[in-house]
């Protein structure tokens, strides 16, 4: 099965090591792993801020860059911008720079064959659990847009259920928002503080010792400011925690597992 | 005030908002036990998704045939007997209803909760006229007129932001002499607005759904106070923004289910009440009954990509949801209308000058578009609003726009980028202070953490950490392409 | 008067929109699905009478089911049960009906009883509704899902009776049993459209009167009734 990387500008800017564990991941359960050169953004930094025109070049050139290599499927480490490269047909039906429609085409075809990492490994890859050990207690933060927008609100959850040594607690108020908001954390920054320091008060209650999450961005602001307060929090996105201490012998399929419950709401 | 609730700049309301440390308990209280309620609501009626595009599909409806449906509406207000102003501004609205009271010689007027009549600032323009009494009568909006006509802060709990003890204290000053018992001071103020009920001889009420196939209309109370306002008095001014309207009762009895489970996790509201005009042998309710219509603006959305807005039912959903009314509250926004859907209609209704900062008062979690009960897309309208002030408007300027403009040349060019991957470890170092990191893991190849960078990083600073860029030999694609040489995806 | 500043206003809507006025009749409404009247539509009787009971008691509403020949007594016991008079009842067929000419006599022997009256004038009947301590009235139906009594006004029955007094009981006959709003609703408007209903008020009452404007705690009792009873009767 033939994988494109979706690498996210975040992370190719900033989290070197949340893409390291990911290819490492996926390949250990059988992918051949690809990552397109020219591949840059989704668009969402000038998109959500209202610099449109701006945008429709960025979204042009991601659908270039993912385009050009043949796969069967893009993984992306973020749910954020897996539900906007999934949004891009919807999108790109107001874009006044697509008069053969070429870039709506292939963005169909993209958003087909795009997965957040945690829903490919379960949901396309039938995997339940990665075979991973991590000795710790530790909460889970949703994104926004990972299970509004994207509408995944459970395979993180069923997979970390699976991860040897792991202990999770429940995080009240998980339904609200970080604060992150992309441009919203700086423009917004006095909002953004009052939302966020509700967040670190909510996951400090649960008494965790470790964050894990699907997006990096929200871990950059909660972690951002964790940091910012000195106190100890380990930070980690979903890749690191299925790619801790593996034995491969632990790996198993989704029939070879209890049938998860779903989530339930929020 | 009118729409606008307040003389502060955006961000003066927020950091008076973020000092108000009960109001912000009590939001995030009533947003939580709201939370639940809602929920189970919805999920005991079953099929909530298909029920939300059956609300849509009405209230679309609606506003695409708006002229028509407020034509049946008014023909059939007339053949009952009533009469219905067109009002297109506030001005010609509060003209109206002064000249109807006036011609009532109406001394006691009774009102029933309204957001229109709010929007209208109709209380000072009645509070102005001699030999004229005004009270609001929903319990809530009787405690703001107590306490100096206060500014409600949401639009279904409009004093949210006050506790026992502040309404203990309103009372007194009327002559309460009880505890602080909720329900104890709930009884004065149903004495004490009980006598002033019986003198009414104007009624004013707002309106939840006008009936367009029968000329009346569709009021929703829990205290039923709306109903003493249409039963006692012998006139009744019903004020409306334009687009409430539905077909029939039919299709109100669906969006009244859809709005009490939405708004407070009710099965259906306690008094549904659909009235009009008196039929003849009957001796209460309005024998003299006016319907004002208003636009003040809310036509400017018909047409635009702005127009679904209209569909609202004001359950108030978005904003017990919402992540920043749960931090900022009413007050905050300094509208009439707060929350999400307040940031869409306000700067329809008022304008970009007044009210563009409104929009980018989101993170864009989307709760609010999750919630909606008719599929209203408040969080891609608010991106909206963002792009006609930014591309269409031009209103942004100075170092924030030209940065937004190079990132956005910076995220569309390869060369571009890859030139920022092999300079932005060092790139920010001379501008900013550094710490190392304690929140960990996550950060493990930042080496350290900005606590005070320049232009838009000093937003991101101001509340939390950076992380430095890695250097380049560490980044994922130099890993990868190392990775790849090693024979990394052998299988 | 009448209707004022009607075309204009309407032409300028039509305009924003873009598209010329008088088109519903070509493009009326259709209900998107039918989940109204699906919902709990495969309910029995005797399914929808415990649901009603449910739902009523957690408003919270104080729920009989009686048989006819027991209403009378149910009646006087209620009266005794929340002080007594002044009473005030319909003036309408449906005692006649519930055989309850009898109890009218008894009770008004015992208590101070008035009726809403349809050749009363405004004040009168009003000042009847406000004194009243008990207001009673005959229920057009019951809704199952949402323990709500559906009421029409009419010469005979003001508005004020249900809001006014401070207790208030509400007789609906077991036939009268329906799943939801969505039936009674569409009774109202086939006897409307009939032209068997001419009425200017309908209200869906749903227990008493109550607000959560303080603190969001569920208080009863702020404008209207402070208490009400369901009798069903069995018919």
């Amino acid at each position: 099965m033939k994988v494109s990387i979706f690498t996210t500008c975040m992370m190719d800017l900033m989290f070197p090591h949340v893409g390291k564990n990911m290819v490492e991941v996926l390949e250990r359960l059988g992918c051949t792993v690809d990552v397109p050169d020219d591949q840059i953004c989704c668009g969402q930094p000038t998109f959500n801020s209202g610099y449109v025109e701006a945008s429709w070049p960025v979204m042009h050139n991601q659908i270039d860059a993912l385009s050009a290599i043949d796969c069967d499927y893009i993984v992306c480490p973020a749910g954020s911008c897996t539900a906007i490269l999934k949004e891009y047909p919807e999108l790109l039906v107001d874009d006044p720079n697509d008069p053969t429609g070429d870039y709506m085409a292939r963005a169909k075809i993209l958003s087909a064959k795009t997965y957040e990492f945690s829903q490919f490994i379960w949901r396309v890859l039938g995997i339940a659990d990665c075979g991973a050990e991590l000795d710790t207690v530790a909460t889970y933060h949703r994104s926004c847009h990972m299970t509004r927008l994207l509408g995944e609100r459970e395979t993180p959850f069923w997979l970390l259920e699976n991860v040897k040594g792991l202990e999770m607690r429940q995080l009240d108020g998980i339904q609200y928002c970080c604060g992150f908001g992309g441009t919203f954390s700086v423009k917004e920054h006095e909002i953004s503080e009052l939302m966020v320091t509700s967040k670190v008060e909510n996951i400090e209650k649960t008494g965790a010792e470790t964050l894990i999450s699907c997006d990096p961005g929200c871990l950059m602001n909660i972690g951002g400011r964790f940091n910012r307060l000195g106190k100890p929090m380990k930070i980690m996105h979903i890749a690191e925690v299925l790619n801790h201490n593996v034995d491969e012998s632990r790996i198993k399929k989704i029939s070879e597992v209890a049938t998860p419950a779903p989530a339930p709401f929020p | 005030m009118g729409l606008s609730t307040s003389t502060l700049p955006f961000k003066e309301r927020i950091a008076a908002a973020a000092k108000d440390k009960f109001a912000h308990a009590s939001i995030a209280k009533a947003q939580d036990t709201q939370y639940t309620k809602r929920e189970n609501a919805r999920a005991e009626l079953g099929n909530w998704q298909d029920w939300r595009k059956l609300g849509q599909s009405i209230r679309q409806h609606v506003i695409q045939y708006l002229p028509d449906y407020l034509e049946e509406f008014s023909d059939n207000v007339e053949k009952r007997g009533g009469n219905v102003f067109f009002a297109q501004t506030t001005d010609e609205a509060n003209d109206f209803i002064l000249n109807v009271i006036k011609q009532q010689q109406g001394h006691h007027v009774v009102k029933s909760k309204s957001m229109v009549t709010a929007e209208l600032d109709l209380d000072k323009k009645l509070q102005a006229l001699p030999d004229v009494s005004i009270l609001e009568t929903d319990l809530a909006e009787f405690i703001l007129q107590e306490d100096d006509w206060d500014e409600p802060s949401h639009i279904v709990f409009p004093a949210i932001h006050k506790d026992r003890n502040q309404v203990h204290t309103i009372f007194k000053k009327l002559g309460y002499e009880g505890d602080n018992d909720p329900e104890h001071m709930a009884r004065f103020a149903r004495k004490y607005m009980r006598e002033r009920f019986l003198e009414a001889d104007v009624g004013i009420t707002g309106c939840n759904f006008a009936i367009a196939d029968s000329g009346i209309i569709n009021l929703d109370t829990n205290e039923g106070n709306a109903d003493l306002a249409d039963s006692i008095p012998k006139a009744q001014i019903v004020v409306m923004g334009m687009e409430r309207l539905v077909p029939s009762m039919k299709e109100a009895e669906i969006m009244d289910n859809m709005l009490a489970r939405s708004a407070v996790g009710q099965k259906l509201t306690t008094y549904v009440t659909f009235e009009g005009q008196q039929t003849p042998g009957e001796t209460d309710g309005p024998e003299n009954f006016y319907v004002v219509v208003l636009d003040n603006n809310r036509s400017k959305a018909l047409g635009t990509e702005f127009q679904e807005i209209l569909q609202c039912i004001r359950c108030g959903a978005c904003l017990n949801v919402c992540p920043v009314y749960r931090q900022i509250g009413g007050h905050g926004y300094g509208s009439l209308y707060p929350g999400p859907v307040g940031a869409v209609l306000s700067p329809i209704l008022g304008g970009y000058e007044q009210f563009g900062e409104l929009p980018f008062a989101s993170s864009l979690c989307a709760a609010c578009t999750e919630t909606c009960p008719v599929l209203i897309p408040l969080h891609n309208l608010l991106i909206k609003h963002r792009e006609v002030e930014t591309d269409r408007l031009n209103m942004m300027h100075g170092f924030t726009d030209f940065q937004m403009k190079v990132v956005g040349k910076g995220t569309s060019s390869p060369f571009m980028f890859k030139m920022a991957l092999r300079f932005k470890h060092f790139g920010l170092s001379p501008w900013t202070h550094q710490k190392p990191v304690t929140a960990t893991n996550f950060f493990e190849y930042n080496n350290s953490m900005i606590t005070k960078g320049p232009g838009m990083v000093g937003g991101w600073t101001d509340v939390r950490d950076l992380p430095v860029p890695p250097k380049h030999r560490d980044d994922f694609r130099v890993w990868f392409k190392h990775h790849k040489k090693q024979g990394g995806d052998a299988k | 008067m009448t209707i004022q500043n009607r075309d204009k206003f309407l032409d300028h809507l039509a305009e924003r929109l873009g598209q010329p006025r008088h088109q519903l009749a070509t493009h009326p409404y259709q209900q998107l699905n039918d989940l109204p009247q699906q919902t709990l539509s495969d309910k029995t009787p005797a399914e929808l009478l415990a649901l009603a009971r449910k739902n009523s008691e957690a408003l919270p509403v104080t729920f009989y089911e009686v048989a006819p020949v027991e209403l009378p007594q149910l009646l006087t016991d209620y009266v005794t049960d929340k002080g007594g008079g002044p009473l005030l009842l319909p003036t309408t067929s449906h005692f006649a009906d519930y055989q309850l000419t009898d109890w009218q006599k008894s009770i008004a022997a015992d208590q101070t009883v008035n009726y809403w009256l349809p050749d009363a004038d405004r004040a009168t009947n009003l000042k009847a509704a406000e004194i009243a301590n008990i207001g009673i009235s005959f229920a057009d139906f019951l809704l199952a899902e949402s323990g709500t009594v559906t009421v029409s006004t009419n010469p005979g029955q003001g508005r004020a009776l249900h809001f006014l007094p401070i207790h208030y009981l509400s007789i609906v006959p077991r036939s009268r049993i329906v799943a939801r709003s969505t039936q009674a609703v569409a009774w109202y408007e086939k006897e409307q459209a009939a032209g068997c209903l001419d009425s200017s008020a309908i209200h869906f009452i749903t227990g008493p009167s109550n607000s959560g404007d303080i603190e969001m705690q569920l208080v009863t009792g702020v404008h209207g009734p402070l208490d009400v009873t369901y009798v069903v009767v069995d018919d």
